[in-house]
């Protein structure tokens, strides 16, 4: 049945012969592969939600204060024995809420970059490429610099941000969409103009603000996590929970666009809906995440091409492990953030930067890697 | 060898597509003068493509070839004319029903992304994808990897299935492609220039294959090609277009004439007889011969 091309006369054109019957033999490597994907998809998704439980037990021990094993455990089962229960506020008042907002943020922050360089096929392609960042930052600056972070208790300043980044979705989507469509190129371009936009226009409002807000506003950038309100981590959680849903059930249809867009809608992918859907999902959730914590780079980026390196490109994969490997990037980092100078911090985009740009420029290196072919 | 052409593809009641006054422009700019037809990449075209046959697209650049395609893969909308498939009007079948029928491979596919020669193949199982809470990432079933093991045997890469696609050579590629295409089960396979870029031997393997794969399935099959003397080894007809119309359609014998290709390309060609089948080969004519035609071995 194989062919072999042979050096002797060619026998192509010969008379149609009786068509023999379509071969019916089984590989024996092919039986397995059903049981080895399935297999696999069990085995990487259980690894993963077990490092992630470590991460999180990891990160609740560490900070300004390390606590031991045995207070640990004691406050994770409430089994205070008489003794005053600092641990406890510790853990669950203070460590517990800002780990999980780092769960959550890393998670939206990597499985937004995934499904992104997907959509525009481009591997520097983060959830800050479509503007939404410097609009939140933009609605941030103003919010402080009219006096109004404090208002809604506490709540100002990411309220602020997420009308800024709400506002810029409907303006790259303006700019981009054209008669029903979504463009990639356009797209891209849309969120390069509006970032620079609202940078200069960001420029401009720093420069006439006072001292103390100025640093509240640098300290944001920079990207930090505090301990967040109950609202916002709800909000947050919520958010990320239904964007994991919309984006799981558009993964099968993302790895045919990352192949080619044409032979995808061939295929019977509806890509004006996809691209549509990814585009306003990551949107929305990149809003909300940075309303909360500024801009925190590399995560996003960097996540993403290292989950590739290790389980390909299968976005049915790809997609739910790289927002865990992101939850626990930023917890571990954000860990680290409060430790080192403690009682003093850090901001974890100084952390997540120092990491993420020497791996980056190693993964350029190393030319193993194809998606910088 | 000649009468090979003639015998008559499986009759059916319906053609695989039937094609009337179609005519397509990209763009859609309204000051030209109504008269002007100069933009239309698709000139009111008239076609039937029988069920069954492998019929060939041959024509210069910029000739509609491509545009053909994805206008009877529903890619694009035509701005005049209607396209029936198996008697069902195209523009009324929804995209998924039509991935059922039609497969189409492209030219240019981005391999950037890590992507396995078997993910690639499955990739072909999205038109039968059942989704549902409990498979919302949409995992294949046992019969999607049957449909893809078979494709693979087809056209024989299964001990390809876990390497990268980006790694495998372009003849190991563009087979991983065809399987692809196979695994949508399809009735009509279309191809966009499947021999481009590849050396002789690959051109060999990639047209056994196809000729193996379109006598066992008995699908139809639309092969868009530069190579003139590969439609004409193994087209049942070819279709020559220019300027976005038919110039003539026929048997490889009929209509690989040099006056027609010397029309249709501007340039003049060279015709004799295939040493092993007879059917009509194409050479372009020696360096002293631009003035002198010379028509040998026509059948």
């Amino acid at each position: 049945m194989i062919v072999q091309p042979s050096s002797s006369q060619t026998t192509v054109s010969n008379p149609p012969m009786m068509a023999p019957p379509v071969p019916s033999r089984r590989y024996e490597g092919t039986a397995s592969w059903q049981a080895l994907r399935a297999r696999r998809w069990y085995a990487v998704m259980g690894l993963m939600i077990l490092l992630t439980c470590g991460a999180v037990v990891f990160c609740l021990q560490f900070g300004a204060h390390a606590l031991t094993m045995a207070e640990l455990w004691s406050a994770l089962t409430f089994s205070t024995d008489g003794r005053e229960d600092v641990a406890r506020i510790i853990i669950w008042d203070i460590r517990f809420p800002r780990i999980l907002m780092g769960l959550f943020v890393g998670a939206a922050l990597a499985i937004t970059g995934a499904a992104l360089q997907a959509l525009v096929r481009n591997p520097l392609a983060d959830p800050y490429v479509l503007g939404i960042s410097s609009g939140a930052a933009l609605g941030a600056t103003i919010g402080l610099a009219l006096g109004l972070g404090a208002i809604v208790g506490g709540l100002g300043l990411p309220l602020f941000a997420f009308i800024g980044g709400g506002l810029s979705i409907v303006l790259v989507y303006g700019i981009a969409a054209s008669q029903g469509q979504l463009p990639m190129h356009k797209l891209l371009l849309a969120g390069v103009i509006v970032n620079a936009v609202c940078s200069a226009l960001m420029m401009f409002a720093t420069s006439i603000l006072n001292p103390a807000s100025l640093y509240r506003v640098v300290l944001w950038l920079m990207g930090t996590l505090s301990v967040p309100s109950i609202p916002a981590l709800i909000g947050i959680g919520f958010c990320l929970l239904i964007a994991i849903v919309l984006l799981l059930r558009e993964s099968q249809a993302l790895n045919l666009l990352a192949v080619g867009e044409d032979a995808a809608r061939s295929l019977g992918v509806e890509s004006d809906r996809v691209q549509r859907t990814v585009f306003l999902v990551s949107a929305v959730l990149t809003g909300a995440v940075v309303s909360v914590s500024g801009m925190i780079g590399f995560v996003g980026m960097v996540v993403p091409h290292l989950v590739r390196i290790l389980c390909g490109a299968d976005h049915r994969l790809l997609l739910p492990v790289s927002a865990l490997g992101g939850g626990i990037l930023l917890m571990v980092a954000d860990t680290v953030a409060r430790t080192v100078v403690a009682p003093a911090e850090i901001p974890v985009g100084v952390i997540t930067a120092l990491i993420g740009g020497p791996f980056f420029i190693y993964l350029l290196m190393t030319r193993k890697y194809r998606f910088f072919a | 060898m000649s009468q090979q052409a003639s015998v008559s593809p499986i009759c059916s009641p319906l053609p695989a597509f039937e094609v009337r006054q179609l005519s397509f422009r990209y763009d859609s700019v309204r000051s030209r003068p109504s008269g002007d037809r100069s933009a239309w990449v698709i000139n009111g075209m008239e076609l039937t493509v029988r069920e069954g046959e492998i019929l060939g697209v041959i024509g210069p650049n910029g000739s509609g070839k491509s545009s053909l395609l994805k206008l009877l893969t529903k890619l694009v909308r035509p701005q005049e004319g209607t396209i029936r498939l198996f008697g069902a009007e195209l523009g009324a079948l929804s995209r998924e029903s039509i991935s059922r029928q039609v497969a189409y491979m492209p030219q240019d596919l981005s391999y950037d992304f890590p992507f396995s020669a078997l993910d690639m193949v499955l990739m072909g199982r999205f038109p039968y994808r059942r989704g549902g809470l409990w498979n919302l990432v949409g995992w294949e079933g046992q019969e999607d990897l049957a449909a893809a093991e078979e494709a693979m045997v087809q056209t024989d890469v299964t001990h390809l299935a876990n390497r990268m696609i980006a790694i495998l050579s372009a003849g190991e590629r563009q087979r991983v492609l065809l399987a692809r295409a196979l695994a949508q089960v399809p009735r009509v396979l279309m191809l966009d220039e499947p021999t481009a870029h590849l050396d002789l031997n690959h051109q060999l393997d990639v047209c056994r294959i196809l000729q193996r794969v379109h006598e066992q399935l008995q699908v139809t099959v639309l092969l868009v090609s530069h190579d003139i003397n590969l439609a004409s080894q193994y087209c049942d007809r070819i279709l020559i277009m220019k300027q976005g119309a038919v110039v003539c359609i026929g048997p490889p014998q009929d209509v690989i004439h040099p006056r027609v290709l010397t029309e249709v390309y501007g340039c003049q060609v060279l015709v004799d007889a295939h040493p092993d089948t007879g059917l009509p080969r194409v050479s372009l004519p020696g360096q002293d011969r631009h003035q002198t035609v010379a028509v040998s071995g026509m059948v």
